[in-house]
């Protein structure tokens, strides 16, 4: 038989045949890989996850118009400029004033699906309008008009006039206008906001089409990129270097704050990682060296044997790296379970899969139970054989 | 006889119990640093995202239907306006210690040198207020407005020497009209007209670039409101919304008592809106969706996501902890058949077995306690800039788990060591 | 010259004299028995002996070399290639089968050789247990084990600290009929125990007392102790 074999033999007998000890110091390094690989890849997805939250308060970036306004395809290149995977929603508005009742409404038309992704926090009282003829109205507007889930109400266009000055304009030159357009809408839901959105009404393009007879040409694009601020105004920059209608900007609120509030988030999150795996890295540590430092009396009896103190940490090490290899594995298995499972429960979206990892986990816990049975190993080997056979 | 035991215990094998000590201390400094931090994180994570603003906003009742929506030649002609003596009054409020931050508005209409409309806004910027409960309070813009950016000049010190006549001016409006900080500009309000020095430009993104900020009683005086502002924005710590809060949103009359006393008693938005509109007279309170619900739903994942990581560092501290006394007690099995031989009872050996490492675990938990706290703190100063509190229920919680910790660990130790036969253990193995 | 000899060995640990100027020569192929009360010094002589210590002071020749000015690293080759260890432990690695256990000295000394060890291990009777692990194996051989692992390098010397120290008679004899078929092979022994039964059948027997040699014996009847319970 060759001395490798032995060797082999050797490690595997002491791995497979004093299994409850095996399984303490399995354990050990398996909860600390999975800690680590749980932790790491917490630590790294958190940024992605943590600021599609933060999308939560809506748009980030505003396109305006320069000009006339803007169309659907000036909006799709303007858009090409941000990566697809950034883009949490992009909503042009189209705003009008409508008249119900003669009285003079701001009314916006935008794709519903749409404003749902950039205004995640406006609270629909009913629900989002989703067919032509039906309309979502601010509470204020609600609250003046009388109106409720269910109720119609009909919205004529009054073309011109509106689009000055509205408060200067009296009563009497309103009715003079004939009103040519109307169409008849069920009301879908309420707007609440807490906000100046609660003075308009909602509706679809298509309706708004219908209602002036003019073709879509947006007022204001809103954007929610998830981006941090420095890589946004880049976009903005970008978006407003490329076409000389549009003029890109941020709003300041949300990518101000988001800013200041991200980093501390994040480095929240990285200083929990770091405390929480220096603690599991040495307790793993000692458990390793626990488990070694039982068995001083073999190391002895090998010593008696002839053994050199080479070949005895090789074979305690073989035992520890395998130990290490096998229970990285397993940790970092476990660990990105781990993290899937806070990422599913906490953001609804799983995690990105980090093949690099892997390697890392288990050679972390390679060296770290390498380190931790050396030690005990070391001052094992110092000991004199006679001592220890002797029982002490 | 006992006690001199576990004391020779000790001292004979000082390394090893320091070992199981080191390793509890470990558990139990990572347990009380989480837990600390899981149970302050919300507040803390509160507070930050005060950077968005109010959250609440407060106006006259008739205001919300009256404004804009009926064209009336000139805003607020029907005198709905908030009392400025009333504004001390919200921090009285139940959850008045939630109120971080709160701003009145008044804004005016009035006209530049040259002759084109502005609007003026009267605020506080950094309002110093004596509450009648004895505290005292910086309240304004300068930190309700935490992301506007100063071009030029500097924020409004209320408290300062130049508190008087002094302006604000938005970038848009500075650049169009060409006035510079130290500029003096003139403003004609439908009452006054008052002679201002620019004190700063700003950068705020959005409307206000168009507008002038001005002290309270500057627009009082030009618009001639003394004692009155049109709305008041408010900043509360809150609790983010569940079921019973929406359900009370809607309709505070349709709870029970007992849902209401619950509800009341939190620091939901709506509970706060509530109690506002209780102190100020004919107002309406309402919360900025904008900031309030995003705010809760952050709040809500961060707190799940500290949660979930406390979880996984409970387990890991809990496992480590157990596995060392594990290992270390199988090691002395030599010692226990020895005991046996001489005729100790299986009851009186796991006794002392369990005596000795809850003794090291006393220890050990105590060191790791304070340890952790420690942390928890290098973690708020450097996070957060603050300290994160001491919450009376992590001790309860760290010592529960820590004796259950150490005594689960013990127990497959304790069960190779009862099926121990002397004979074996002594005669070698 | 002899196989070794002791010069004037003192082991000292603080003011204890452990050995206090022993002289002691053991011939190739003799059977000695080292005896005495509890800190007489058997133990030490037999880790001085063992290679497994240092004497304080004196020469320990072995083979006509001096091995208590060598290095730790030395001596551990001077254990590894010249001399067989059997404990009154016993002390084998639990999770090693019989015949692991036999070639785990084979491991350190040159290669590992199942054959050889499985012979070793028929050559003490237990070619039947190979596959056993200590703990299902009784005193008696778990200490065969041990003096198949001892002889299976062929070392110049068998040192044996009270291998019948936890054996019960049968096994008692067993172990030192294995160890007189050694003798005869020519194998040198050195047995150290307090057992007179197990000293009386050496050749020579040394009773140390406080650390040094009280007196000598030679069994004179040896030879034909030996035959006659041979030929049983």
């Amino acid at each position: 038989m060759k001395k490798r074999q032995m060797y082999m033999r050797m490690v595997t007998a002491s791995l497979l045949r004093r299994r409850s000890r095996m399984v303490i110091a399995l354990l050990a390094i398996a909860i600390g890989a999975t800690i680590l690989s749980g932790l790491v890849t917490i630590y790294v997805d958190v940024p992605r996850q943590l600021s599609q939250q933060f999308r939560s308060y809506g748009a980030n970036m505003i396109i305006t118009s320069s000009g006339e306004g803007f169309t659907q395809e000036d909006v799709d290149k303007a858009v090409s400029l941000i990566p697809k995977d950034q883009l949490v929603g992009v909503t042009p508005y189209r705003y009008d004033t409508v008249r119900i009742n003669d009285r003079p409404v701001m009314a916006a038309a935008m794709s519903m699906e749409e404003a749902q992704k950039t205004s995640p926090f406006w609270s629909v009282e009913g629900r989002w309008p989703s067919a032509e003829k039906e309309i979502m109205v601010g509470e204020s507007v609600a609250e003046t008009y009388n109106l409720k889930e269910g109720k119609r109400v009909t919205c004529t266009y009054a073309p011109e006039a509106d689009k000055t000055d509205k408060k200067k304009e009296s009563k009497q030159e309103e009715e003079d206008i004939v009103p040519d357009n109307f169409i008849d809408f069920t009301v879908t839901g309420i707007l609440s906001t807490g906000g100046k959105e609660e003075d308009y009404v909602y509706m679809g393009l298509k309706d708004m089409e219908n209602l002036t007879g003019s073709p879509t040409v947006f007022d204001i694009c809103e954007l929610s990129v998830s981006a941090e601020s420095k890589q946004l105004s880049s976009y903005a920059d970008s978006i407003t270097g490329k076409s000389d209608m549009m003029s890109a900007r941020l709003v300041k609120r949300v990518t101000e704050s988001e800013t200041k509030v991200f980093s501390k988030l994040q480095s929240l999150v990285l200083l929990v990682t770091i405390i929480v795996l220096a603690l599991t890295m040495i307790s793993v540590a000692t458990t390793m060296t626990a488990v070694v430092a039982e068995r001083r009396m073999e190391i002895g009896l090998r010593k008696a044997l002839g053994a050199s103190n080479q070949s005895i940490v090789a074979e305690f090490m073989g035992e520890g790296l395998v130990l290490g290899a096998v229970g990285g594995a397993v940790g970092a298995v476990f660990g990105f379970l781990f993290a899937q499972a806070v990422s599913v429960n906490v953001f609804n979206s799983s995690i990105t899969f980090m093949p690099w990892l892997l390697p890392l986990t288990i050679i972390a816990s390679v060296i770290v139970t390498g380190i931790a049975c050396l030690l005990p190993i070391r001052s094992a080997t110092d000991i004199d054989p006679a001592l220890v056979l002797k029982g002490e | 006889m006992f006690i001199r035991m576990i004391a020779k215990a000790f001292i004979r094998q000082w390394k090893k119990m320091t070992m199981i000590a080191f390793t509890i201390a470990l558990g139990a400094s990572l347990a009380t640093a989480m837990l600390s931090v899981m149970m302050d994180v919300e507040d803390k994570v509160n507070q930050e995202l005060k950077a968005y603003g109010a959250n609440i906003t407060v106006v006259p009742k008739e205001a919300s239907v009256v404004n804009e929506l009926y064209d009336v030649g000139e805003e607020n002609v029907s005198g709905s306006y908030l009392s400025e003596d009333e504004l001390g009054k919200i921090k009285t409020i139940f959850w008045a210690f939630n109120i971080v931050d709160y701003t009145p508005f008044l804004n005016v209409e009035a006209k530049l040198n040259d002759g084109s409309p502005v609007t003026v806004s009267g605020t506080w910027f950094n309002h110093h207020m004596k509450l009648p409960t004895g505290e005292e309070l910086d309240a304004g813009i300068a930190s309700l407005r935490s992301w506007w950016e100063i071009k030029d000049g500097n924020w409004i010190d209320e408290q300062g020497k130049d508190k008087k006549d002094v302006a604000m001016i938005g970038r848009a409006l500075a650049e169009e009209e060409g006035i510079g900080v130290g500029d003096k500009i003139r403003l004609a309000g439908n009452r006054n007209s008052k002679q201002l020095t620019v004190a700063g430009i700003y950068d705020a993104g959005g409307e206000e670039d168009d507008q002038i900020f001005v002290t309270l009683d500057t627009a009082q005086a030009l618009g001639g409101l003394e004692g009155k502002v049109d709305s008041i924005e408010v900043s509360a710590l809150t609790t983010p919304d569940n079921d019973l809060a929406r359900k009370a949103a809607k309709d505070p009359g349709s709870l029970s008592v007992a849902q209401y006393e619950t509800w009341y008693c939190t620091a939901y938005v709506s509970s706060i809106c509530y109690q506002i509109e209780e102190v100020i007279t004919d107002s309406v309170a309402s919360p900025v969706r904008q900031v309030a619900d995003s705010e809760g739903q952050i709040l809500e994942k961060m707190k799940l996501l500290m949660i979930l990581i406390t979880f996984l560092a409970m387990i890991g501290a809990a496992l480590g902890i157990s596995n060392l006394v594990t290992a270390s007690v199988m090691e002395r099995s030599q010692e226990i058949g020895l005991m046996k031989a001489i005729g100790a009872h299986n009851p009186a050996i796991t006794g002392l077995v369990i005596t000795e490492i809850l003794c090291t675990a006393l220890i050990g938990g105590l060191i790791g306690f304070f340890a952790g706290q420690g942390f928890a703190q290098v973690i708020g100063h450097t996070v957060f800039g603050s300290a994160i509190s001491m919450r009376p229920m992590v001790i309860p919680l760290v010592a529960v788990l820590v004796t259950v910790v150490t005594l689960i660990g013990c127990i497959p130790a304790v069960r190779m060591l009862l099926n121990l036969r002397p004979t074996e253990v002594l005669h070698g193995r | 010259m002899s196989l070794l000899e002791l010069k004037n060995v003192s082991k000292i640990y603080g003011n204890l004299h452990a050995l206090d100027h022993i002289n002691l020569k053991v011939e190739k192929g003799e059977w000695l028995a080292i005896m005495g009360p509890s800190g007489s010094g058997k133990s030490t002589t037999m880790n001085i002996i063992g290679a497994l210590d240092k004497a304080s002071e004196g020469e320990v020749l072995l083979d006509g070399v001096d091995i208590a000015k060598k290095s730790a690293r030395e001596l551990t080759n001077i254990r590894r290639d010249k001399i067989g260890l059997i404990f009154q432990q016993f002390h084998l690695v639990s999770y090693l089968t019989a015949v692991e256990n036999v070639m785990l000295a084979q491991y350190y000394h040159s290669v590992p050789d199942e054959k050889e060890a499985m012979e070793a291990l028929e050559r003490v009777g237990l070619a039947d247990r190979a596959k056993h692990y200590p703990s299902q194996l009784s005193g008696g051989e778990q200490q065969r084990v041990c003096v198949a692992r001892a002889l299976i390098n062929y070392p110049e010397i068998i040192l044996a600290d009270e291998p019948t120290g936890n054996l019960d008679e049968a096994n008692e004899e067993i172990v030192v009929e294995l160890f007189r078929k050694l003798h005869e092979e020519g194998t040198t022994l050195v047995v150290v125990t307090h057992n007179p039964e197990v000293a009386e059948v050496a050749q020579r027997t040394v009773v140390l007392r406080n650390g040094k040699i009280d007196h000598e014996s030679i069994n004179e009847n040896f030879t034909g102790r030996i035959k006659h319970i041979t030929l049983q």
